[in-house]
């Protein structure tokens, strides 16, 4: 589904990505961990198509397509989708209307119609409430004044209408009060399916108890230095990166 | 060498001599104007002339028109008073207020009598058109006219005004359906010209809705100089919308000056779409404490539009509040300057005060010049000004297109939130689904735009 080999990513002439290489298929829970500064948001933002990261060598292919040659609109048609670390505040337009223009045009590129508004508005009201999010912060401004909790929620409350293809989800987990980890976790667990790949990037092992992956790695340095199962995650929760990593972790 | 002949050239370039065509003009009309029966406003129209000649035509020299070469837009030749009778279904789309407003419809400065009507007003309340109140109010119109504010195009307003309004509720009148005041413009092919004279009292305690339109059915050269002025007492409220939708290359020039008693509370929008040149002056005085003033705006020049707002608050007496918002949305070769001032005069403590003023210029062609300012002579004061220019946010539009929305329309929904937010400050649904629709039509997204205020 998604293959990405040989990444070298720069930013402002500074190399961030140095060589990441990494393949998820369909159905798969990739989980990234990894030192701050490493550049996973850097990966997370060059694969939604962000501008200001320059590639200066490698590629990346979605399904059969060359993901880096397409507009980041193009990317979420395609069935991408980045719950990001910081969501964006976006005052003067509506939640609730900023969701029904993202799901059509979605809809469109896969040749479905328009939602009804009858429709849309059963499927947020659902999708709301499985993840705890009152009817009031639908109709408020993007994530204006929404608290960290519930830009995270919004973020997973996005995701769960769009139901993309492969999720990455970037730090979706910090922020979160115990009990809202569990109900983002579970709105996770509900989209995953055969057809579905995630990739997870988060600091604690606590989320992976909850959303368990098939692969976890290690990323230091703008490269993935490990890879290994579920109990990876657990290591480097008790050692550290440091004592996981060894001399491989960069000063 | 002396320093005299020096003066004299730096003081002409303020002003340059106005075109022959407004002295000619006068001449043809004045035997028509309203009041003209009467001597001393005969007197006082040729007086004014004679005053706006001697004043004429400011220059980018002078201050207060630093942004704006004025007279390379109005200073040509114009017709006053040109017939035109447009049919009822141009005009309807811009009749607000509601089924019951009252309003008077002026097309290039003619009351149109069949589509204005002021009845049924509580007693204490008069809407008078000009022509109707220089017959029953001669003296109290004529100390108007009179009045000098050392500004050219008040003088010219008062050598020919032939359309306005005189307003008045007298202590504790409440009209609950706004009043709509609406200037119509069909230039033809003859450059028409008007000069609306409107006189707004409220007495204390009286309160009034005024949707205050101005809209060119067509383009073509024509100018609309107003003068609004009057008075609100002791708690009185007028919400004050304003709609200048004036078509391409016409120009409308207006001054807005106000006297604010104690508790008064003013709400002025002004939106600013469409037109050559729009020039729109406030000039409000706080007279008293408890004031509330609030004046915002938005313009969306582009395509050569020229957009200059000018703001004067004046805090003379202590505890009052004032606040203006104004906005710019700067399109291809839009110009959109802005000049606002605060003034706190000596003694008036506790004052509150805010000034901003938000520009998105998106295009490299376009100019924004923005110049707050505040004057403070007392010590107990809270005041602020600012003023941002920039484009749209980079991280917003990503997020936006990261969902699926392609670049245009998460461009046209960005425009929207910024604007919109001074849409929703006008005080009338009708006027504020009229400007919506006026701004709509010049987003590059405007039908879905629409569908968003609907759904909201
Ligand atoms: N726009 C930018 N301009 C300059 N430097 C940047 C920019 N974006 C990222 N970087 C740098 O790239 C490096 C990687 O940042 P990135 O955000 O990818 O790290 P991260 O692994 O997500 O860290 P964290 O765990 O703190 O979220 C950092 O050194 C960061 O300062
Ligand atoms: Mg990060």
């Amino acid at each position: 589904m998604l293959e990405i080999r040989d990444l070298h990513v720069a930013v402002e002439g500074r190399p961030i990505l140095k060589g990441l290489s990494l393949r998820i298929l369909p159905g798969e829970v990739h989980a990234i961990m990894g030192p701050n500064g490493s550049g996973k948001s850097t990966l997370a933002h060059v694969l939604a198509g962000r501008e200001g990261y320059e590639v200066t060598s490698g590629s990346v292919t979605f399904g059969d397509e060359d993901l880096l040659a397409l507009e980041p609109e193009e990317r979420a048609r395609a069935g991408l989708f980045l719950a990001m670390q910081y969501p964006v505040e976006i005052p003067g337009v509506a939640n609730m209307y900023f969701l029904r223009q993202a799901l059509n045009a979605v809809r469109k590129a896969r040749g479905q119609d328009e939602i009804p508004a009858a429709e849309f508005m059963r499927r947020i009201r659902e999708q709301a409430r499985l993840l705890g999010i009152g009817e009031e912060l639908l109709k408020r401004d993007l994530n204006t004044g929404f608290s960290g909790g519930e830009k995270k929620r919004n973020e997973i409350l996005q995701m769960a209408m769009l139901e993309p293809r492969l999720a990455i989800l970037d730090e979706t987990d910090s922020g979160l009060d115990i009990d809202a980890l569990k109900t983002v976790a579970d709105g996770v667990n509900r989209l995953r399916s055969p057809e579905r790949a995630f990739l997870v990037i988060t600091h604690y092992q606590r989320l992976l108890d909850y959303i368990v992956p098939d692969i976890v790695h290690v990323m230091a340095d703008g490269r993935i230095q490990r890879s290994g199962g579920p109990e990876l995650a657990r290591e480097l929760e008790e050692r550290g990166y440091e004592a996981v990593l060894g001399g491989r972790l960069a000063a | 060498m002396s320093a005299g002949p020096a003066m004299v050239v730096s003081a002409s370039r303020r002003r340059i001599d106005p075109d022959p065509s407004f002295t000619r003009a006068f001449a043809e009309l004045a035997p028509r104007l309203p009041g003209s029966d009467r001597q001393e406003i005969a007197a006082l129209r040729a007086r004014s002339l004679a005053r706006f000649t001697e004043l004429g035509i400011p220059t980018q020299r002078d201050e207060a028109w630093k942004f704006t070469p004025v007279g390379r837009i109005v200073n040509r030749p114009h017709a006053a008073d040109v017939p035109a009778e447009p049919p009822l279904e141009r005009i309807l789309p811009h009749l607000l207020g509601g089924p019951k407003a009252r309003r008077l419809v002026f097309v290039n400065g003619r009351l149109v009598p069949q589509w204005s009507h002021v009845g049924g007003l509580p007693e204490g309340a008069a809407i008078e058109s000009l022509t109707r109140a220089l017959e029953r109010r001669t003296e109290a119109v004529a100390a108007r006219l009179a009045r000098d504010d050392g500004r050219s195009f008040t003088a010219l307003n008062a050598a020919l005004a032939a359309s306005g309004a005189w307003i008045e509720l007298a202590p504790g009148v409440v009209l609950s359906d706004p009043v709509q005041l609406l200037f119509v413009t069909v230039p033809g092919a003859s450059a028409p010209m008007s000069h609306p004279r409107v006189v707004l009292r409220l007495g204390s305690g009286a309160a009034l809705t005024l949707l205050e339109s101005h809209v060119g059915l067509e383009p073509g050269p024509a100018l609309t100089n107003l003068v609004l002025e009057g008075e609100l007492g002791e708690g009185a409220s007028l919400a004050h919308d304003r709609l200048l939708l004036q078509a391409d290359e016409a120009a409308l020039i207006g001054k807005v000056e106000l006297v604010l008693g104690a508790r008064a509370r003013y709400d002025q929008t002004t939106v600013a779409l469409g037109g050559s040149l729009l020039r729109s002056e406030s000039e409000v005085s706080i007279e008293g404490e408890g004031v509330e003033c609030r004046l915002a705006g938005l313009a969306v020049p582009r395509a050569g539009e020229h957009v200059d707002t000018l703001v004067r608050v004046h805090h003379r007496a202590p505890a009052s509040h004032s606040d203006q918002l104004f906005k710019s949305v700067v399109e291809e070769r839009g110009h959109h300057a802005f000049a606002g001032k605060i003034f706190v005069h000596r003694g008036a403590q506790r004052t509150n005060a805010y000034q901003k003023n938000d520009n998105l210029l998106l295009a490299e062609d376009g100019e924004v010049d923005s110049k707050p300012e505040l004057e403070i002579y007392a010590d107990d004061v809270k005041c602020s000004h600012g003023a941002t220019c920039g484009e749209l946010d980079p991280s917003a539009l990503f997020y936006l297109r990261a969902r699926g929305i392609d670049a245009t329309t998460a461009r046209g929904l960005l425009i929207w939130a910024f604007a919109s937010e001074l849409l929703d400050r006008l005080g009338d649904r009708t006027a504020r689904a009229a400007a919506r629709r006026a701004l709509a039509a010049r987003l590059p997204t405007g039908a879905l735009v629409d569908e968003h205020e609907d759904a909201a």
